[in-house]
């Protein structure tokens, strides 16, 4: 008796991962898998620039000067912007005057360095959604960068957390149709919105969901107890390619490193 | 219709100065105009560049390059590798550099036959 209610629970504890893989895979949740391009590349958080003047005809001349999106700080650190701790805020300055003189230093994209989370959310060249039960991978052709998110429970261990990542560790569970998704991990040298500073402490926690067929929101709350003095949201919206642009291409920024032709 | 879809055009160039670029490297705030016959065509990452020789309205010709986007984006703006080759004659808008080199950050070029290829949104 004893030896069958041993075999009984060894075969029950060999299946019941499968089985609960299955069930996973039974539930009913949105599919986000596709290609997207941002509707919104800066967020909520920047304002789109002005209408620009009609070009100029002719051999050679120049038109009028045409208002442009500045995003190296020139015009000081706008009213929307995170509330930064007086320490932080010290560190965006210094950030801030990098920029504005063209260094890479603290500008990720030019050294074909990732944007991490959340900025490499930007998907300013699209991003392609694989979806399965247990997890989603979602691919940024803007250096190539990439991101999992586990939906199997797993939990960043500790070994995952004394190793922090540009894209950081992420997890997520479903809320209804919504997926909420948890990063943690993050590098403490990464940027958040456009480029404010954050701390090891840095995490995000995402909303992601349809709000029209085709049209994915995510809903970032950005929180740091060290440089943040109250949590940061921000929103971006996806539209769903179709083909032709239903497929994303090699970017290997590399190959333009160290060469400005 | 048409000067919208122009307008668009001009007004999504902002984003290339956030892709690969230090903004202090063109000056946004300025559009040049060139016509001129283009000596190298580059379909490269992360960015494309044209080079182009320019009447320097003195007798002379001047060399220009200019640096697009990625061959990616333009891909789906409607461009192909083979959209531009070496021998032809097109306009084409830039930001110049602020350095003042001969170099600049690509608009839009118009091809002999009035074609326009810009650098449009992806697909949306």
């Amino acid at each position: 008796m004893t030896k069958t209610i041993a075999l009984l629970s060894a075969a029950l504890i060999c299946v019941l991962p499968a089985l609960a893989a299955s069930l996973r895979a039974q539930e009913k949740h949105p599919d986000f898998t596709g290609v997207y391009f941002p509707i919104n590349p800066f967020g909520n958080v920047r304002p789109t620039p002005a209408t620009p003047p009609a070009p100029a005809a002719g051999n050679r001349g120049t038109t009028p000067p045409r208002p442009v999106l500045v995003l190296d700080g020139r015009e000081g650190r706008p009213d929307n912007a995170p509330k930064l701790t007086p320490e932080y805020l010290a560190k965006w300055e210094v950030i801030r005057k990098s920029r504005m003189a063209g260094s890479p230093e603290y500008d990720p994209n030019v050294r074909c360095v990732s944007g991490g989370m959340p900025n490499m959310m930007s998907m300013t060249y699209g991003m392609e959604v694989q979806q399965t039960a247990d997890r989603i991978t979602i691919y940024g052709e803007l250096n190539d960068v990439y991101r999992r998110i586990y939906l199997d429970g797993r939990k960043a261990s500790a070994k995952v957390l004394d190793d922090p990542t540009f894209a950081g560790y992420s997890t997520g569970h479903w809320e209804g149709d919504t997926l909420v998704v948890d990063t943690v991990a993050i590098r403490e040298d990464g940027l958040f919105d456009t480029f404010s500073p954050h701390s090891d402490q840095f995490t995000v926690r995402e909303r992601i969901r349809f709000v029209s067929p085709g049209v994915l929101e995510d809903q970032f709350t950005n929180m740091d107890p060290k440089a943040l003095v109250e949590p940061f949201h921000s929103v971006r919206t996806y539209r769903k390619a179709a083909p032709p642009n239903d497929q994303l291409r090699e970017f290997s920024c590399a190959e333009g490193l160290g060469s400005t032709k | 219709m048409r000067i919208w879809s122009l307008v668009i055009a001009v007004l999504l160039t902002a984003l290339p100065a956030l892709a690969h670029h230090s903004n202090a490297a063109f000056d946004g705030d300025k559009v040049v105009v060139l016509k001129g016959t283009i000596t190298q065509w580059k379909w490269s990452n992360p960015h494309v560049w044209i080079f182009l020789s320019v009447d320097d309205d003195k007798g002379g010709k001047e060399e220009w390059a200019i640096e697009g986007r990625t061959p990616g984006q333009l891909l789906r703006s409607g461009w192909a590798k083979s959209s531009l080759k070496p021998g032809d004659v097109i306009t084409i808008d830039f930001s110049p550099a602020r350095d003042g080199t001969k170099t600049g950050l690509l608009t839009r070029v118009t091809l002999a036959d009035g074609t326009v290829l810009g650098q449009g949104p992806a697909a949306q």
